[in-house]
């Protein structure tokens, strides 16, 4: 009884409704069940050095598992054009949450990071991350349609002043380089895969350089970390202590790995271990083949999105997907390309296996959004420049566009 | 769209540039790859070995030192225990707050709270706050939920007898090495065997369990070792010691209480003393010294018993030989003459010598043993008996640290020998230690054997197993058990002769008391003797049917006037005599 009207949807929108991209979720589901592996084996390092019971760190991560399931659940049953609806409110919600960091939050080195929630801590920019994929998948596939996509005053002005504020409340305030980092990574993708002009995508790379430039040199401990990230065996006790145990971590693992109990540098000598650096104790327990299994693992979650946003039904979700394919790459290699030594140390999570509540829930949501989105295959992806030609059309008459997916989205809610 | 858009598609277009995008990511993909061929298969070994400089954590695990009991009477008491004590030190990185953890710890160990404070902010990771903080603070400071202080167990020596036989037992230095007396001698025996752990630990150095590269062993206790001492004797002794040492205005002085049928030391004091639980507040480190086997003196005429028992050994002399006494005798260029006191020339016998303390007749003894005359046979003779017999010139081997071995000068080789040898016959220009006399003089009056002098009476090993140590038999043929005899008879001769001098009670009979008076010169630095300063030594013996306490009594240097052996050691030799036979069952004669 639903299948005809999904076919009318899929037929009016130019789209064919199928199964959505199961392998996509199993990759989920394996890097998570990875993640959860690695928890629970150095559980026992974990629990002595912070001294809670062995349960403690499984139990929690179990807990932010089924968060994201439930996450997972919802977006994947929101139609895909709700989202637009959500922008606002959503910034609202981010733009809230940092102001109640900033005034509730704990001050870590001088940042405002984490705010608790019943029991619970909440990191703000996990939040931002999503608001602003949300909405600049929308803003850009409006200009897009409007043709105004090199426009400078309706597209280059408001992503420049969109950047200037993640600079001020991401970078600034909660101090936090490496999600800046990841955000701004989601913005130029999404705004070179929009076909921002090049030399536009330069000029704003050239003021995030001296913006980066300004704030590693204005605080302290960047200083440190950025020249310990230039020379990391410079201080192996004090400022380099980090990196340095990442590195013996990593290389310790060899071929084969230590095994999965045998791991050393879990029990307090490395960090960090459950969150920032998990991937180097992956490493020490893996070896090689098990990295080389994880990396492809995430390869092939990255290849699914590229995937789906070839085929996606319009430019709104394609940029949803680019965004979230942005947002999982950019911070899946910022975290490990730290723990290798190729990138200075930021303190972002590892995607679906790192520890930590927040992170997972929000990631989780977004590919409850990318899966919604998988369930739809443009007809011509083959010429994906004459359905944007279509959409510009459709344009003249937006109230026909949107009242298209109405029906659709009654359906699968 | 675009006004280049007809020229720009390729470029503009999304899929190209998801594509383009793509494949940069795959790029980076496979230099994350590449490098971490490069971290995990060609540098593994570098990374190995750092991870394992890291993780393995090797140390001794200290052993627990053996305690040391003696007898007290018929029980067993404890001499020297262990208790655990800590010392408390910061980690300045982990303090947030120094005032307030100082004033906890102020509040908890005492002391002041600016300097623990101070301690506090140094740039280390390792201050010392305090030592030897005691376990019930220990557990309080471990209740503070403060960051960054630390305790670490230290094993202390207490002594629950306080400073009695302080010397004997020496104590243990803050490195755990003991030093002096019966620590120093036994440190191996008591130290016991530490344990070894060469382990993987978590950061905090705590082995992890269950790792083929770990190597745990576990230490072995030190031994448990009893003491031949009595302490209720050593403790008369050290008393009798000190008021004996105030009569006579000495500064210092030393007793030895041996059982002659065993070498078994059951008192053996020294005055000075100190405690051995505060040993660095020590200022002289004379004081650590045992001077009963670490300061050897010239003894002075202590010495006459046993030249006359080596003469009548040698059968030189006998018991009854009489000869004329010059009162003098030049030998050499130098003359030996005899004291004040000594009657003048005339007809002596060798209880004479001994009752008079003839100078000139331990001279004659000595012209005995060289067939008339002090000539090469005789000094060979005597050294002879000196070294082998009496096992002078070399260490007795008890247990205690920095024995010496005194001296005792070569027969044949050196200038003035006759004349140094004549001295030496009469305790001068040789050196021995108290400990020496006292050994020798059991052996001379107990059958003639000679028995190491010893301080341990068992052992007691961390498996309990127990061994009781044995009198060793050194020499069995010092004098001959006729001549033993003898030379208890003509040492209680001395005594029935001078009683009164010592401080005695007329001798009745029921019991043996035998001595002899000693009173040295000094030598100076560089030559020659002082005029005014004397040792005062006596060597003698209490028993019943035999002699079953030898006691020797050093007075060194006393201020009152009179013949040193006799005014400040014989009073000592007195009052332990008494001591001895009123609280410690000396068997009357039959």
């Amino acid at each position: 009884m639903q299948t005809s009207r999904r076919r009318v949807a899929a037929v009016e929108n130019n789209n064919r409704k199928h199964k959505p991209d199961y392998v996509l979720l199993l990759l989920c589901i394996l890097l998570l069940s990875i993640g959860l592996i690695v928890v629970y084996a150095i559980s026992p390092g974990l629990s002595k050095q912070r001294n809670v019971s062995e349960n403690y760190f499984v139990g929690k991560q179990l807990t932010a598992i089924a968060l994201g399931i439930i996450a997972f659940t919802i977006t994947s049953q929101i139609p895909t054009q709700l989202w637009r609806k959500m922008e606002k409110p959503l910034l609202y919600i981010a733009g809230a949450a940092s102001v109640a960091v900033r005034l509730f939050g704990e001050r870590v080195n001088g940042a405002y990071r984490w705010i608790q929630v019943g029991g619970l801590s909440f990191q703000a920019a996990e939040l931002i991350k999503f608001a602003l994929l949300i909405w600049l998948a929308g803003f850009l596939s409006n200009r897009i349609r409007e043709g105004q996509i090199a426009n400078f005053e309706k597209t280059l002005k408001p992503l420049l002043i969109a950047l200037a504020i993640i600079g001020v409340v991401v970078a600034k305030v909660q101090s936090d380089l490496g999600s800046t980092g990841v955000m701004v990574a989601i913005m130029a993708s999404m705004v070179y895969v929009a076909g921002l002009p090049l030399k536009r995508i330069a000029m704003i790379g050239g003021i995030i350089a001296i913006g980066t430039t300004l704030l590693i040199s204005s605080t302290s401990y960047r200083r440190d970390r950025f020249a310990t990230f230039m020379n990391p065996s410079r201080d192996c006790q004090t400022t380099g202590y980090q990196a340095c145990q990442a590195l013996i971590a990593v290389g310790s693992g060899g071929v084969v790995g230590l095994g999965l109990g045998k791991g050393v540098q879990a029990y307090g000598y490395l960090p960090e271990a459950a969150n920032d650096s998990i991937f180097a104790i992956f490493a020490e327990k893996f070896g090689f083949i098990g990295v080389t299994i994880l990396l492809g693992l995430f390869l092939a979650f990255f290849t699914r999105l590229k995937n789906i946003i070839e085929r996606a039904p319009d430019s709104y979700s394609r940029f949803l997907v680019v965004g979230v394919l942005a947002w999982m790459s950019t911070q899946t290699l910022i975290n490990i390309g730290a723990m290798i030594g190729l990138l200075p140390l930021k303190g972002i999570t590892l995607p679906f296996i790192s520890y930590g509540g927040t992170s997972l829930v929000f990631i989780t949501a977004a590919i409850g959004v990318v899966f919604q989105i998988s369930r739809y295959t443009s007809y011509s992806i083959s010429n994906i420049q004459d359905a944007e030609e279509k959409h510009r059309e459709n344009i003249t008459d937006g109230r026909r566009f949107r009242g298209a997916y109405r029906p659709g989205s009654r359906s699968s809610s | 769209m675009t006004p280049n858009n007809s020229g720009d598609t390729s470029k503009s277009n999304p899929i190209l540039r998801i594509q383009i995008w793509y494949a940069l990511l795959i790029f980076v993909v496979i230099i994350f790859g590449t490098r971490l061929f490069y971290l995990q298969i060609i540098q593994h070994e570098y990374y190995s070995k750092a991870a394992r400089a890291g993780q393995l954590k090797q140390y001794e695990i200290p052993s627990e030192r053996g305690v040391i009991e003696a007898y007290d009477g018929s029980s067993i008491v404890p001499l020297v225990l262990n208790e655990k004590r800590y010392t408390l030190f910061a980690d300045p990185k982990y303090i947030k707050d120094p005032r307030k953890v100082a004033d906890e710890v102020a509040r908890i160990i005492g002391g002041d709270a600016n300097t623990y404070e101070a301690k506090m902010k140094l740039d280390t990771r390792y201050s010392i706050l305090a030592k030897k903080i005691e376990k019930k603070q220990k557990e309080a400071l471990d209740k503070l939920d403060s960051k960054g202080i630390g305790t670490r167990e230290e094993p202390t020596r207490i002594y629950p007898q306080g400073d009695l036989a302080a010397q004997l037992l020496g104590f243990v230095d803050n490195e755990g090495v003991g030093k002096y007396g019966l620590e120093q001698a036994l440190n191996k025996q008591l130290q016991g065997q530490p344990g070894q752990l060469r382990a993987i630990t978590d950061a905090q150095g705590v082995p992890l369990v269950a790792n083929k590269d770990n190597i745990v062993q576990s230490p072995k206790s030190g031994d448990r070792i009893r003491l031949t001492i009595d302490l209720a004797m050593q403790r008369q002794v050290e008393d009798i010691l000190k008021s004996g040492l105030d009569a006579a205005k000495s500064k210092s002085g030393s007793v030895i209480v041996m059982d002659p049928k065993t070498g078994a030391v059951k008192a053996m004091a020294n005055y000075p003393t100190y405690n051995p639980s505060e040993f660095y507040k020590v200022e002289d480190g004379n004081t650590f010294n045992n001077a009963s086997v670490s300061s050897p003196l010239e003894v002075g005429s202590i010495m006459k018993p046993l030249t006359a028992a080596a003469a009548l050994d040698q059968g030189v002399v006998g018991t009854n030989t009489t000869y004329f006494d010059p009162s003098r005798y030049k030998i050499g260029d130098a003359t030996v003459t005899n004291i004040e006191e000594d009657g003048g020339a005339g007809t002596r016998s060798v209880a004479d010598i001994l009752e008079l303390s003839l100078n000139t007749g331990a001279t004659w003894l000595l012209m005995q043993m060289g067939g008339g005359e002090v000539n090469q046979k005789a000094r060979v003779a005597w050294h002879e008996y000196m070294v082998n017999h009496f096992q002078f010139g070399k260490q007795t081997g008890i247990e205690q640290g920095y024995e010496s071995e005194g001296t005792i000068p070569d027969p044949i080789k050196g200038f003035g020998l006759n004349i140094q040898y004549a001295n030496t016959a009469f305790g001068q220009g040789m050196t021995a230690t108290p400990i020496q006399m006292a050994s020798a003089l059991s052996a001379v009056i107990n059958g003639g054997t000679y028995y190491r002098p010893h301080l341990v009476d068992r052992a007691t090993s961390s498996d309990s197993k127990e061994s009781i140590k044995k009198p060793e038999v050194v020499s069995r043929s010092v004098v001959s058990s006729k001549v033993s005899g003898e030379m208890i008879t003509l040492m209680e001769g001395v005594v029935k002769k001078n009683y009164a001098l010592y401080g005695l009670d007329k001798p009745d009979g029921s019991y043996s008391i035998g001595g002899k008076t000693g009173t040295a010169e000094i030598t100076k630095q560089g030559g020659g003797y002082y005029e005014d300063k004397f040792n005062g030594t006596f060597m003698g013996f209490v028993g019943g049917d035999s002699p079953e306490y030898v006691i020797i009594v050093r007075v060194n240097e006393p201020g009152i006037k009179g013949y040193a052996g006799a005014k400040a050691a014989a009073p000592i030799f007195s009052s332990i005599t008494r001591m001895l036979i009123s609280s410690f069952n000396v068997t009357p004669r039959n």
